[in-house]
């Protein structure tokens, strides 16, 4: 048993995916995955719906991405036990300690502080690398193209930048 | 011994149910369903390995290009795929309108933010179902974002998202042409994938686990 799949095949299973869900046979809808964050956020901090407008607009999407999340949390642990036997717990990545610092506080606050930005910036967008970049695109959006090519440069100058890519 | 399922209510508990009985009568495809395409997205995402720091902050500082290869090819595919089911009738479009500033200051944040926790909205949960505590923290903080985002939408983020310029597709820019539109640029995005040279970043914590023969690093 192979530890982990080929790109291309990987590319292939999640075209399969994208197109079995947007068929009327399937979800007829993209597959999303930052909605569920608003959703979520107020399951937790259980806010009014009548106060918050923002609530009600994505309350449907929201419930579908949500049980979405719990299948791919289910699938992604599944997988990394039995197949690619990645599990372990963790505090910092490798590639964090090479390229930015061995300190396990940098990077719990960045990591905190970049998830924070990270659903404000697809929320303002109205989609993710699913919602946008996959779904948008397969559709020949034009919204997700503007989408896609600035988070691409945003991605690639903030790696140049923010780690030392030059060492080693 | 009797299973009380509270539907009503706004316990933490009953809102979970709520988010059961929501999904079970909007029409996206059964509860079981919409749970299988999230197992299966997440197996994906898991078993090519794309939900990795070393892939995704990889990708920011070009030292890993297996993401935009398997996006590409996916979106590739699935554009010509998804053309002709429409077609055919057995899809629909749900197309994302164009709010210019929103799309160009959410995508900026968004890359940003992709590049310094090394993963996004989709892959992080899998990622957290491998046991990485830092991801779960980033989580938190999306959890916040997601609040302050709830609180702030009608008074500011709405505001600076701008109006919409519409949901336009770009074949629509080609009217009689939209066939080869598609084609073309199914099979160009698809080209692209395959074009972008293939350069990896290992984790050696992950590769130190697996047996000589199984090390993608050492074939």
């Amino acid at each position: 048993m192979t530890n982990r799949l080929p790109w291309w095949m990987g590319g292939i299973l999640m075209a399969g995916l994208l197109l079995l869900t947007f068929s009327v046979f399937g979800a007829d809808r993209p597959i999303g995955a930052s909605t569920y964050v608003p959703y979520f956020a107020d399951i937790v901090f259980d806010l009014d719906a009548e106060k918050y407008p923002y609530l009600k607009e994505i309350a449907n999407a929201g419930a579908w991405e949500g049980v979405m999340l719990m299948g791919a949390l289910f699938g992604g642990f599944v997988t990394s036990v039995f197949l690619t036997k990645s599990f372990r717990l963790s505090l910092i990545p490798s590639g964090w300690k090479k390229y930015k610092n061995n300190s396990i506080v940098s990077r719990l606050i960045w990591s905190f502080v970049a998830g924070f930005m990270m659903i404000i910036g697809a929320r303002l967008a109205g989609g993710c690398t699913s919602g946008h970049f996959m779904s948008g695109m397969s559709q020949l959006a034009i919204s997700s193209m503007v989408f896609g090519t600035v988070v691409m440069i945003a991605l690639v100058i903030t790696g140049r930048f923010f780690y030392n890519v030059k060492e080693k | 011994m009797d299973i009380v399922v509270i539907t009503e209510g706004d316990t933490f508990g009953a809102r979970i149910v709520q988010m059961f009985e929501n999904v079970i009568h909007q029409g996206h495809g059964s509860l079981a369903l919409v749970f299988l395409i999230g197992v299966i997205f997440g197996g994906i995402i898991q078993y090519t390995r794309v939900d990795k720091f070393e892939k995704i902050a990889g990708f920011a500082m070009l030292k890993d290009t297996i993401v935009p290869k398997m996006l590409f090819l996916a979106v590739g595919i699935a554009s010509i795929g998804l053309y002709f089911m429409i077609e055919a009738g057995w899809a629909h479009y749900h197309i994302k309108p164009i709010i210019l500033q929103g799309l160009i200051v959410g995508g900026a944040l968004f890359g940003i933010s992709m590049a310094i926790l090394g993963k996004c909205p989709g892959t992080g949960p899998v990622s957290i179902a491998e046991g990485r505590i830092d991801v779960l923290v980033g989580a938190i903080g999306g959890l916040f974002g997601g609040l302050v985002f709830t609180i702030y939408y009608e008074d500011f983020f709405k505001p600076l998202m701008g109006e919409s310029l519409g949901k336009l597709i770009l074949p629509g820019f080609f009217p009689g042409d939209e066939h080869i539109v598609v084609l073309i640029f199914g099979i160009v995005v698809s080209l692209i994938s395959i074009i972008i040279p293939k350069v990896e970043l290992f984790d050696e914590a992950d590769l130190s686990r697996l047996p000589d023969d199984a090390r993608p690093d050492k074939k």
